[in-house]
């Protein structure tokens, strides 16, 4: 806690915060300034400060002593109290204050004529998230309801307003929404990224190009993300593949975090990642998966969707990799083709269904006749397989040509 | 059919708030929850907030002073199923369902029949606490409305219509009072099993524009509740032990959602808020195996596990999807079988689990060809073939030929509510009632 300090130390301290306040402001020193509300940083600096704040216990009279600083009295006084109740282990009065105090700054930042305050706007916007994060976790564990972080995310999209416009600011617009969509993928509110991903990309306001590329690949990250759990394979692909290429080659743990969801989306459309890949970047719950679709090996796919099920039911993989299973009957299929032909090249196209549920069999999987069936059915109608079925003759018999075509960059038929 | 008069509504008398069976703030087997999002008292509906439940919390002991502090929690005290007020007003205005009607008189009813009106518009600073039920006479309510459902008098619309709006009603009171407590989870399950039993009939009866629209009405309401009864699930949680009927009910959410025409939210990220015990219960394995095989189109295994293991309220749901998925088999049999060999109807029947004579008609309703081979009639295969999906027979639903789903969707001589409350969620090998 808070170590003995002097009155007068604690005048020092806090009137030495509020001339660099107002010298950041008044020679529009953005860096300067976003350094002073970082609340949740840590600094030795602003801890000091607080510590200065909890023992002097007035600021409100250090503030109006001078008209320099009372004109920002508004912001000053919330800002105080967060760091505050911030130093005192009070999140929740520490994010509600900060929350005060940042409206008051995104009022001021209105009237600034030059985006010169964009990072310390990027600084609150960052802050808003995390003090909310924690607020809510100081909720939770009084057993009450989380509520802070919605409140953030509305905070935030009133923030995303103000910057979208005509003029410099608007090149910040994109880093606030990457923290709301942080937000609301936390929350699991995610149909609410729709607006603001409308207004990024269609309004036209922005010009995507514009953005800085750091808030570009964690845009693409998000959203690509959203393209998985809807579906949208080529989408997913496209928006991921983005972000791996723009993305900083040093920033492994990023790069991992992309390829966590590149990876299904690429074997949803039949490309299979190399092994040094998933090893490089520590992917191996992917590994068996990748061997499965290789193999045809139907209980190897089973058995790593069970063991990693936790995992994958997390990241909101799951579901995507059970629908392999499409691919991994084609290449069992397959198997059985390539060594029927070398054993009699004129029959080979004819493939019994008895023996494709012996093959099953020896994977331990129970399948009768009548699913076995179901299963080519279903493989000719999605272009999996090419050829017929006969029902009386109990066998499947491909094409001579393509029998088994290749995905090639396209999802598998609906 | 039986003609049972339902029972008689017996108000509670004595409403002091002393009396145990109340909730009182000093009751400790019930928890609060923080005041509900105030969706319902104002005319605005906001539809994100609603879907997912969410409920804002006091603000307490707080430094700032919020103008926005939510008033006490109420607790109500009308001991009837009606206000004393509403009752008198829509006499005069003659305003009374036919439930209602004292003697069929549009005019004039009683205590025991008249059941409050859900209100769409409603502050909660102008609800007083007099016409609000507490949760004993709501109960109360409940029992009565659920025992009408299976009174056979009137048409099945007009009794759906009736316990869709008093339900409403339930419910709003329920939320208004902010109680959360096993007795109230358990009248959100019989609701939501209601919406489910009608969404079941609405679907199998002939397809107006009417019944399109109460159709649809219906399970805006069913979700509602659903959603509703998660977040109390979700509160009761950190006091007690799960319900035991929570696997089914989460179960039956993600049986609605099979479809990804049907997801609001993508049901990848709705897997990532189920607890554990209800990942692991019978319910959601045999759930997650039917969204596996319609996912994959395994249109054998989708019948046949349904037919198997699906209690009542999962084969309510799951119904629809059969006629969807049999097309999909017709489909895949048309395109991919052999073409000198019509696919014999006769096992058609067997895998799809319906009769012949079904069979047949369905491909007619797909516009799909059979033809004699002999032994009997069999599918055509045509790579062109294509189905009509906007014709009306299309939506036809053929019965699945089976002993053990005829007892659940015919059941005899019971009443709804008893059958409702003896069906418990416990068995998904689909236990059915003797009679």
């Amino acid at each position: 806690m808070a170590a003995y300090i002097s009155m007068g130390e604690a005048h020092r301290r806090i009137t030495e915060y509020l001339t660099r306040f107002s010298d950041a402001i008044s020679s529009q020193d953005g860096k300067s300034l976003s350094r002073l509300l970082s609340v949740s940083s840590d600094s030795p600096a602003l801890l000091s400060l607080a510590d200065a704040l909890n023992t002097f216990q007035d600021a409100s009279r250090v503030i109006r002593q001078s008209e320099r600083f009372s004109q920002y009295g508004d912001i000053l006084l919330h800002l105080f109290r967060a760091l505050q109740s911030y130093r005192l282990e009070n999140l929740v009065e520490s994010y509600m204050a900060f929350e005060k105090a940042s409206n008051a700054i995104v009022q001021e930042f209105r009237n600034w004529e030059t985006a010169w305050a964009l990072e310390a706007l990027y600084v609150i916007a960052y802050e808003i998230r995390i003090l909310a994060e924690r607020a809510d976790m100081e909720l939770a564990s009084k057993g009450k309801t989380p509520e802070k972080l919605k409140g953030a995310g509305s905070f935030l999209m009133k923030v995303f307003g103000v910057l979208a416009g005509k003029g410099p600011k608007r090149v910040g617009a994109l880093y606030v929404t990457c923290q709301l969509f942080k937000i609301y993928f936390k929350l699991g509110t995610v149909h609410l990224c729709r607006s603001v991903i409308r207004s990024i990309e269609t309004a036209r306001i922005f010009d995507f190009e514009e953005f800085p590329v750091r808030d570009k690949v964690t845009y693409m990250y998000y959203t690509g993300r959203l393209e998985v759990y809807n579906e949208n394979f080529l989408a997913a692909d496209h928006k991921l593949s983005y972000a791996l290429t723009h993305c900083c080659t040093k920033k492994e743990a990023n790069i991992r975090m992309i390829l966590k969801y590149l990876v299904p989306v690429k074997l949803s459309i039949g490309i299979l990642p190399k092994a040094s890949l998933l090893e490089k970047f520590n992917l191996n719950e992917y590994k068996d998966v990748v061997l499965a679709l290789k193999r045809g090996d139907l209980r190897l796919l089973r058995h790593a969707l069970e063991e990693h099920e936790d995992r994958f039911l997390r990241s909101g993989v799951y579901l995507v990799l059970e629908k392999l299973e499409l691919q991994v009957y084609q290449r069992l299929v397959k198997k059985i083709y390539i060594i029927q032909k070398e054993r009699d090249l004129n029959r080979a196209h004819q493939i019994k269904l008895d023996v494709i549920v012996k093959a099953l069999r020896w994977l331990d999987i129970d399948m009768d006749v009548d699913e076995v069936e179901c299963i080519m059915a279903i493989l000719i109608y999605k272009n999996l397989m090419k050829g017929y079925f006969a029902h009386k003759s109990k066998v499947v018999v491909v094409s001579k040509q393509d029998p088994f075509p290749k995905l090639n960059g396209k999802p598998v038929n609906a | 059919m039986a003609n049972r008069s339902p029972q008689p509504y017996q108000p509670r008398i004595n409403n002091s708030s002393s009396s145990s069976s109340y909730s009182s703030h000093s009751d400790s087997t019930q928890s609060k929850i923080p005041k509900a999002s105030n969706q319902i008292y104002s005319n605005k509906t906001s539809s994100s907030s609603s879907k997912t439940g969410e409920f804002s919390c006091r603000i307490e002991n707080s430094y700032y002073e919020d103008g926005d502090q939510e008033p006490p929690n109420l607790i109500g005290t009308c001991p009837f199923m009606c206000p004393l007020e509403e009752r008198q007003r829509r006499e005069r205005l003659r305003d009374l369902a036919v439930f209602e009607r004292l003697h069929g008189n549009h005019a004039k009813t009683s205590p025991a029949l008249a059941v409050k009106k859900f209100c769409r518009t409603i502050s909660s600073k102008d609800m007083k606490a007099s016409d609000v039920r507490p949760v004993p006479v709501l109960e109360d309510t409940l029992n009565y409305l659920l025992d009408l459902l299976h009174s056979s008098d009137h048409p099945f619309d007009v009794v759906h219509d009736f316990i869709f709006d008093r339900t409403r009603s339930i419910r709003q009171d329920l939320s208004m009072q902010n109680v959360v407590s096993d007795q109230v989870i358990h009248m959100y399950e019989r609701m939501v099993k209601f919406h489910i039993i009608s969404y079941h009939h609405l679907h199998r009866s002939s397809q107006t524009p009417n019944t399109a629209s109460m159709s649809h009405l219906n399970l805006e309401q069913l979700m509602k509740a659903l959603t509703t009864l998660f977040s109390l699930y979700e509160v009761n949680r950190a006091s007690h032990s799960a319900s035991q009927n929570e696997a089914e009910f989460f179960s039956l959410y993600l049986l609605l959602h099979l479809s990804p025409d049907n997801q609001v939210e993508p049901l990848s990220l709705w897997f990532r808020r189920i607890p554990s015990p209800v990942m692991e219960s019978r319910a959601m394995s045999f759930t997650r195996r039917i969204l596996r095989y319609y996912r994959l189109g395994n249109y054998k295994r989708f019948i046949s596990t349904t037919e198997e293991e699906a209690s009542y309220l999962q084969y309510c749901i799951v119904e629809p999807y059969i006629s969807e998925v049999r097309k999909l088999a017709l489909s895949c049999i048309s395109y991919g079988g052999y073409k000198l060999q019509p696919y014999p109807v006769e096992h058609l029947s067997k895998i799809l689990m319906m009769k012949e004579s079904d069979v047949e008609a369905l491909s007619v309703d797909c516009a799909l060809e059979t033809s004699d081979v002999g032994t009997g009639k069999g599918l055509v295969s045509s790579k062109q073939a294509v189905i009509n999906k906007t014709s009306k027979e299309y939506k036809k639903y053929y019965e699945l030929d089976s002993s053990r789903i005829r007892r659940f969707v015919f059941p005899v001589n019971i009443s709804a509510s008893t059958y409702i409350k003896l069906n418990a969620m416990a068995a998904a090998s689909g236990k059915c009632l003797a009679k």
